[in-house]
């Protein structure tokens, strides 16, 4: 072995001297022989040195042969055909351009939907053993938590709750609204990972009167505290308090689905709502005991519930809480969006891949006489097959080259798009597992549709193929319908795209036409939450909404009004409702409708048209009878036929005896949740009459003069002179939420839209080159048809029924191709059917555009022969 | 021509040491005297030879210097290595046990079957 090897390095060390050797070597005994010959047969010399160099054969051969016993090949082999297939390569730039670039856009777009998908729904959330976590669909009370805590031992090893608020912080230049988790020490269990400094909170901080600590997040200890080594024991000013900091958690660290800046115990920050059952505000989270199946859960939870429900009807009665994986629900929103993207790129890899295939084919047809005589001078057919591999394969190693900065670029794209969904995940990058992908894609590309073509090459037969004419070479039919074959795949798989993305669009464009049920335009939202500390009682917080809303209406050409929550910002109250004068509903069973306290000319700033009745007046006051506005969706879901106009109602949940809220008007619908949701009934009414003290959050709306935001200031201004340490930080503009609203469509369908378009790209450069190469191939033909007295109008007839041909298969395969897969896509429509036959012709027609004028072109040179040069040709 | 047999598939190699054995040769000095030890029975192909010489000194069986030949030109000569002695030791043996085997198996008769 070590010989061996000594000996190889030898012969690569000494190469020139190898290989004067071995001519010298050969060169020796052709003379020696010759020697011989001369003398026994008394041959002239130069007679016997032609016998013998017969005799000996082909030398080169031989030396060939020795190279290979040596090992030398391999290596020298490849680095020749390197070399060779760069100067091919070189020698037809636009082959190679067009090979090179028809993989990167096939590959490049591909990698950066996967390094997405790789980070949203591969890789593992950061947490010890993620495949234990489970949540579930609904929120507990912190009570709720408490009980399935005792009573699931058996199956949880550790579960606890989170909601999100805003908490005031005033340690820097303006009072600041950080998003704060008011958690329980359960959730620090659950989650399971070890604090950056410090502590995380023990259950000897989470309960009732314990002592104000904070947990901090990464980003706010970085951003806000300056990322101080020594924070650990100061204290920081929350909400008018001070909050002593016991630890810092590790940037890795965030709670599934939130992005929170701080933590802190519910029952230390916010007594009132820990001690109520039905106040299901925290998502919860489980950790599984090792061993224990998801099915064991759901049956223990199913046990819970029913005993929750015994217990407390009328809080827990509509409990189904079926645990999930944590992945599952956290990437569950945005699973199909990215699943379709991927399919779709891949679509569009596949129609590049049959191009980079197709284009090898062409290729290898036209080189099929160079590889022919080559064969002929005695090059081994392994050796043939091997160029050609070698040639694609480097070929497809330059086209990942160029795809990898471009699937960077995509990424950039993708992420500056910052979809909702994905705006969690702020640092999505490329990593080497995704730069593999890029490669070994690029790779498998090369090998598998080199190969083809590759083997074309050996079969090449020589006596027949140089007895043929060049005119002939063709490649047979079966090569020029392999290709043809390709094109009409890639038209069908084109098509899929374009039938998707037509959906999405209409889809779009409908919903772009969804009436929101109010005007946003010039009207902001400034979200204001008041600090328990100095608003923790109605008339406080009447007194400052009055005060606001005065100073704001008294700038100039300035509307400015509050609700609870302004439409599409997330969030919401639900109250459950009781009727007057209807049979008594069991607890638990009364119908849930949003809840909205209001102050000011709501309706009338937001144009939500009213029906019948009356809106609030200031006279609609505390100390007055209670009145209620409701919408049409109530009205019609809970009053059909009736006049709801005086009839009263009132909040099942409410302790005392009911109070009566009489119905004064009817409002239209607005779209509370999303553009593609129907309106739920919803109750609204004034804040003034609300016994509710925990309604200190409010959107003030302001319909401003211009849409400039020059007004901003004067009215942050115009509130810090009512209350210097309120945070205003959150305001946005309607315009700007209805946006949002659409932006996750508008995402998913620009980036559909992108990937159709290459797709209809690589297309029509596949029809292309198959109709000019079959022009090419059959100017001989043509120019005789025209000589034989063809019109222009025939040979147009001729080239472009070829194209329609394929394209009319292409596009009847798409059509079913379309019909079978856009139902896997009926989630992301809206108003259309996944089959809209109106979307499916214009695909159509629109394919059908594209392969016509794909075929012009090489139409036009057909039409241009000139008979007598195309027949000296031959 | 017809009266030469060919040469059985990895005979060449033990041809080659057997003929280096008896003294270094250069390449075609191993021709003629693979034709001389088998009384011209068995011609190597001029074109296998090479490729058999470099694969055997490539597994340090040969050893190669160059010298003059007999027709008094520079020629490289091979030498057979104390490992390619004994390679030749053992593919004897089992040439002959084979060979052995071979003849027995076609010499036997019918009837004693």
């Amino acid at each position: 072995m070590f010989a061996r090897l000594r000996s190889l390095w030898g012969t690569f060390r000494h190469r020139s001297e190898f290989e004067r050797d071995l001519d010298s070597e050969m060169q020796s005994h052709i003379e020696n022989r010759a020697d011989d010959l001369a003398r026994s047969g008394g041959l002239p010399r130069s007679e016997a040195l032609r016998r013998a160099r017969i005799e000996f054969g082909c030398a080169e051969a031989h030396q060939d042969r020795v190279r290979e016993s040596r090992g030398v090949n391999w290596f020298e082999d490849l680095a020749q055909d390197l070399r060779f297939g760069a100067r091919m390569l070189r020698k037809s730039p636009g082959f190679t351009a067009a090979a090179i670039l028809t993989l990167a856009l096939g590959i490049g777009p591909n990698t950066a939907i996967f390094t997405v998908i790789d980070a949203v729904l591969l890789r593992p959330l950061p947490y010890a053993n993620p495949q234990q976590l489970v949540t579930w669909h609904g929120n507990e009370s912190e009570l709720d938590i408490d009980d399935i805590q005792a009573q699931s031992r058996s199956f949880f090893s550790a579960g606890g709750g989170v909601n999100p608020e805003v908490l005031t912080y005033t340690g820097g230049a303006e009072p600041l609204g950080i998003h704060a988790g008011y958690v329980d020490a359960g959730l620090f269990r659950a989650l399971d990972v070890p604090p950056m400094l410090g502590r995380e909170l023990s259950p000897d901080d989470d309960r009732f009167g314990g002592p104000r600590v904070v947990v901090l997040s990464y980003p706010f200890w970085r951003e806000y505290l300056d990322g101080d080594p020594n924070i650990v024991g100061k204290t920081i000013p929350l909400d008018d308090n001070r909050y002593t900091v016991i630890g810092v958690m590790p940037a890795s660290f965030v709670v599934p689905q939130y992005s929170l800046d701080v933590f802190v115990s519910l029952r230390v920050v916010y007594p009132e709502a820990a001690r109520y059952r039905g106040v299901h505000f925290m998502k919860s989270y489980w950790r599984l005991k090792p061993g224990v199946t998801l099915a064991q859960a759901a049956a223990g939870m199913a046990t819970i519930d029913a005993r929750m429900a015994k217990d407390y009807p009328g809080e827990e009665k509509g409990r189904h809480s079926v645990p999930v994986p944590l992945q599952q629900s956290v990437t569950g929103d945005v699973r199909p969006a990215l699943l379709l993207l991927f399919a779709a790129v891949c679509v569009v890899l596949l129609i590049a891949c049959a191009n980079f295939a197709g284009l090898l084919m062409a290729r290898s047809v036209s080189r099929q006489r160079e590889m022919t005589i080559r064969a002929a001078l005695g090059g081994g057919r392994r050796r043939l097959v091997r160029q050609a591999l070698t040639e694609s394969t480097l070929l497809a190693v330059l086209g990942g080259a160029v795809a990898l900065p471009l699937a960077s670029l995509c990424l950039r794209l993708l992420i500056a798009a910052k979809p909702a969904a994905l705006a969690h995940l702020n640092k999505i990058s490329m990593d080497p597992s995704v730069v593999v992908f890029g490669l070994v894609v690029s790779l498998l590309t090369g090998v598998v549709f080199g190969l083809a073509p590759a083997w074309n090459v050996s079969r090449a037969d020589v006596t027949d193929t140089l007895k043929q004419e060049a005119r002939t070479l063709t490649g047979g039919p079966a090569g020029h319908n392999f290709r043809k074959a390709l094109v009409v795949v890639e038209i069908a798989l084109a098509l899929v795209l374009l039938a998707g993305t037509g959906l999405l669009i209409k889809s779009f464009a409908r919903l772009r036409w969804v009436d929101p049920g109010f005007d946003p335009a010039r009207v902001i939202a400034i979200n204001v939450q008041l600090p328990v500390t100095r608003y923790a009682e109605i008339p406080k917080q009447i007194q400052f909404r009055r005060a606001l809303l005065d100073r704001l209406n008294s700038l100039p050409r300035t509307q400015a009004a509050m609700v609870g929550d302004v439409p599409l910002n997330g969030s919401e109250v639900t109250h459950s409702l009781g009727f007057d004068g209807r049979p008594p509903v069991a607890e638990g069973d009364e119908p849930e409708v949003d809840s909205f306290c209001v102050m000011g000319d709501y309706f009338r700033l937001m144009r939500i048209p009213l029906r019948t009745g009356r809106t609030f007046t200031p006279e609609d006051r505390e100390d007055h009878p209670l009145v209620a506005v409701i919408n049409e969706a109530l009205a019609r879901k809970f009053y059909a036929g009736q006049n709801p106009i005086g009839q009263r109602i009132h909040w099942a949940r409410e302790t005392g005896p009911p109070r009566w809220m009489t119905i004064i008007g009817i409002v239209g619908d607005v779209k509370q949740y999303s553009l593609a949701e129907p309106a739920y009934p919803a109750v609204f009414t004034p804040f003034a009459q609300t016994n509710e003290a925990w309604r200190r959050w409010m959107s003030v709306v302001v319909r401003m003069p211009d849409s400039s935001g020059s007004m901003i200031p004067a009215i942050k201004g115009e509130i810090w002179t009512l209350d210097s340490q309120i945070p205003l930080n959150r305001i946005q503009s309607m315009e700007e939420l209805l946006g949002l609203s659409l932006a996750e469509r508008q995402f998913n369908m620009a980036l559909l839209g992108l990937f159709a378009g290459l797709a209809v790209i690589l297309v029509a450069v596949g029809i292309y080159g198959v109709i000019s190469y079959s022009v090419s191939q059959r100017t001989h033909e043509i120019g005789i048809r025209i000589a034989v007295g063809a019109r222009r109008i025939d040979v147009l007839k001729l080239v472009i029924g070829q194209g329609l041909r394929m394209a009319i298969v292409g596009t009847a395969a798409g059509i079913l191709g379309a019909v079978a897969l856009t139902r896997l896509m009926t989630k992301l429509l809206f108003g259309v059917t996944p089959n809209d036959p109106a979307t499916f012709s214009a695909v159509v027609l629109l394919m059908l555009a594209v392969v016509l004028l794909a075929c012009l072109l090489p139409a036009r040179r057909a039409m241009r022969v000139d008979p007598v040069i195309a027949l000296r040709h031959e | 021509m017809n009266e030469q047999a060919q040469l059985l598939p990895g005979t060449l190699d033990l041809l080659i040491l057997k003929a280096v054995s008896l003294g270094p040769l250069h390449g075609y000095g191993v021709l003629l005297r693979i034709e001389q030890i088998t009384r011209g029975a068995l011609l190597a192909e001029q074109g296998a030879l090479y490729p058999a010489l470099h694969r055997l000194e490539h597994q340090g069986l040969l050893d190669t210097e160059w010298g003059t030949s007999d027709n008094n030109r520079r020629a490289k000569f091979y030498r057979l290595t104390a490992a390619g002695r004994r390679r030749l030791r053992d593919e004897t043996e089992s040439w002959n046990r084979l060979s052995t085997a071979i003849r027995s198996a076609l010499s036997a008769k019918p009837q004693e079957g």
